[in-house]
């Protein structure tokens, strides 16, 4: 049923590393993470941070050096993978997410956001776009009906929103992610997209320790300064220009213009999903949502800047160089439609 | 002007790490662990029906909701299934058995199979730790949950109903809450204590009547009271003559 170029994007490993930022992806990733060992050893040493930070920043890098391969992993397997791991990111920051907030005791609510999901998952795997586009609205849909059940209304409009928010935040948002493997150069721009979206938080969170003293939002995330906020859309931008240089070789996405609108675009809606999920926390009363990764928290403390930058990038993309062109579409469904 | 708030519960086992989690009587079940117990019960039951031929009598006396206990005579591992099988479908994530701590929460595996399929809390054995019972009280009240509770407080090595403790009455007495009275019969032949593995044998499970101990003292002689109510209308059930005197 597949074709073999089909079969080559979902599972071929042959060409892996063909490409040059793929490449030197795990390299530099390595390197970072080494580099980041000895800057904190030597520091803490020389007595420049404290023994509580140096254990904090050890946490952090040493979780680094487990979720690096974690999320390098699937996408040098394939684009199959890439989008199985989307989905059990999914599952698992909707599972924190409901845990936070008490919809997990809502099971009929949680059945339909994992039923949503599962879906924005098959459509991302059979590479048909107007289904997923259209399991926004039936998923938003579905909660409201089940939410229903049990002939209860007191709290309805609380269970509907708080179930509409997190299918819509964990299963489509997250789910562009997913659908992005779908480009014939998906392995080159997810780590793109991926390591600048995480950077952009290292970015943030050491800038924001150290520049600057005027609070971005005091009230939602009191460690973030402004000055902290420029750093790291400078920084980021920078990085996405420089190595989107090397993804981006030919096409309307290989120009300057398009090139800092898409760093750009991956600082601020980085950023705002950030302090999206710190409104979120403090709205529930909460530091932090687990303590599934030592030093950051839960999956979502780490995964929170995906959550908006995913959409905003994927469609950026699309619009500009559209996404998953030339690959068979509706592979399942539809037999495979060039 | 804003919008009111609205009231989040988070989950009362929030901030715990994995292994902590597990072995909290806090522990609340989520979305996976709701799947893995829906699995879990259906295969159970499955089981129990084809291997042992297991048979349930008296279902009219389960209460239509919870919180009740069901509370039994325990002679193998196979007694909590037995009675979690019993309960209805859509009250069984809600159903937990009462398991020894030192039993199936010590180990990491062990305690992550009676968290994540059997939904078991774990209790200390021996002298009873006043505390950690009100905790249970309270999230029964509070959930409206199902306990199942082996109130001989470990598994005959005889097949006879022993004496029951304390704690029953612990949960049970100056509340609302129903206790249901269980036999399980044939599980011993099946599975008792030092055999590695089940044998074929037909098992019964029947339900008795509930009891309520609103009006019992929430004290040493209450609960004692209760534990012996227990007993008596568990032994009424069983089969054997010789189960209505203590071991």
């Amino acid at each position: 049923m597949l074709d073999s170029a089909t079969r080559h994007r979902l599972f071929g490993v042959r060409d892996a590393l063909e490409h040059p930022v793929v490449a030197g992806a795990p390299i530099v990733a390595g390197a970072a993470l080494f580099a980041a060992l000895v800057a904190i050893t030597v520091l803490t040493r020389a007595g420049r941070i404290g023994a509580e930070t140096s254990r904090e920043l050890l946490r952090r890098t040493f979780s680094w050096c487990v979720l690096a391969p974690l999320m390098l992993g699937p996408v040098l397997l394939g684009s199959a993978w890439v989008i199985a791991g989307v989905f059990l990111l999914s599952l698992f920051c909707y599972r924190e997410y409901a845990r936070v907030t008490g919809l997990f005791r809502m099971r009929l609510v949680g059945a339909a956001v994992a039923l949503g999901i599962g879906l924005v998952t098959f459509a991302a795997l059979d590479h048909w776009y107007g289904f997923f586009t259209a399991l926004a609205p039936l998923g938003v849909a579905l909660i409201a009906v089940v939410a229903m059940a049990g002939d209860e209304p007191k709290g309805y409009v609380q269970r509907v929103a708080l179930g509409v928010l997190g299918f819509l935040l964990f299963g489509v948002g997250l789910g562009h992610l997913g659908f992005l493997a779908n480009d014939a150069d998906y392995r080159p721009i997810l780590v793109l997209v991926v390591s600048a979206v995480q950077l952009n938080d290292v970015f943030a969170f050491l800038a924001g320790k150290a520049l600057g003293r005027r609070r971005l939002c005091r009230n939602t995330s009191p460690g973030k300064t402004v000055a902290g906020a420029l750093f790291s859309l400078a920084m980021t931008t920078t990085l996405v220009v420089l190595v989107g240089r090397l993804v981006f070789a030919e096409g309307a996405m290989s120009r300057w213009p398009n090139l800092l609108a898409l760093g750009a675009i991956a600082s601020v809606s980085g950023q705002l999903g950030d302090l999206m999920l710190s409104s979120i926390k403090r709205d529930v009363g909460r530091k932090d949502t687990g303590r599934a990764i030592p030093g950051h928290g839960g999956l979502l403390d780490r995964f929170d800047s995906l959550l908006l930058a995913a959409p905003a990038i994927f469609h950026f993309l699309a619009y500009v160089r559209g996404i998953g062109d030339g690959q068979a579409r509706r592979i399942f469904t539809g037999g495979g439609v060039p | 002007m804003t919008l009111a708030r609205f009231e989040y519960l988070p989950a009362r086992d929030l901030g715990l790490t994995l292994l902590q989690r597990l072995r909290s009587p806090a522990r609340e079940p989520d979305l996976f662990e709701t799947a893995i117990h829906w699995t879990w019960w259906t295969a159970v039951r499955a089981y129990l029906r084809v291997f042992h031929r297991l048979s349930i009598g008296g279902l009219e006396n389960l209460p239509a909701r919870p919180p009740f206990i069901l509370a039994a005579n325990h002679t193998s591992h196979l007694d909590a299934l037995v009675l979690a099988s019993g309960i209805r479908r859509r009250d069984r994530d809600r159903a937990h058995p009462l398991a020894a701590e030192d039993t199936f929460f010590e180990r990491p595996f062990r305690a992550f199979f009676a968290a994540a399929f059997v939904n078991a809390l774990p209790v200390m054995r021996g002298a009873p730790r006043r505390h950690d019972w009100e905790r249970l009280r309270s999230r029964l009240l509070e959930e409206r949950c199902v306990y199942v509770v082996f109130p001989e407080g470990t598994r005959s090595r005889t097949g006879r109903l022993g004496a029951f403790r304390a704690g029953i009455g612990m949960l049970a007495a100056g509340t609302p809450v129903p206790v249901v009275p269980c036999h399980v019969s044939g599980a011993f032949e099946a599975w008792p204590s030092g055999r590695r593995l089940p044998r074929p044998r037909k098992i019964t499970l029947r339900i008795g009547r509930p009891l309520v101990f609103a009006g019992e003292s929430d004290r040493k002689s209450g609960w004692l009271r209760v534990a012996e109510r227990c007993r008596e209308a568990v032994a009424t059930l069983s089969p054997r003559s010789r189960d209505r005197s203590p071991e």
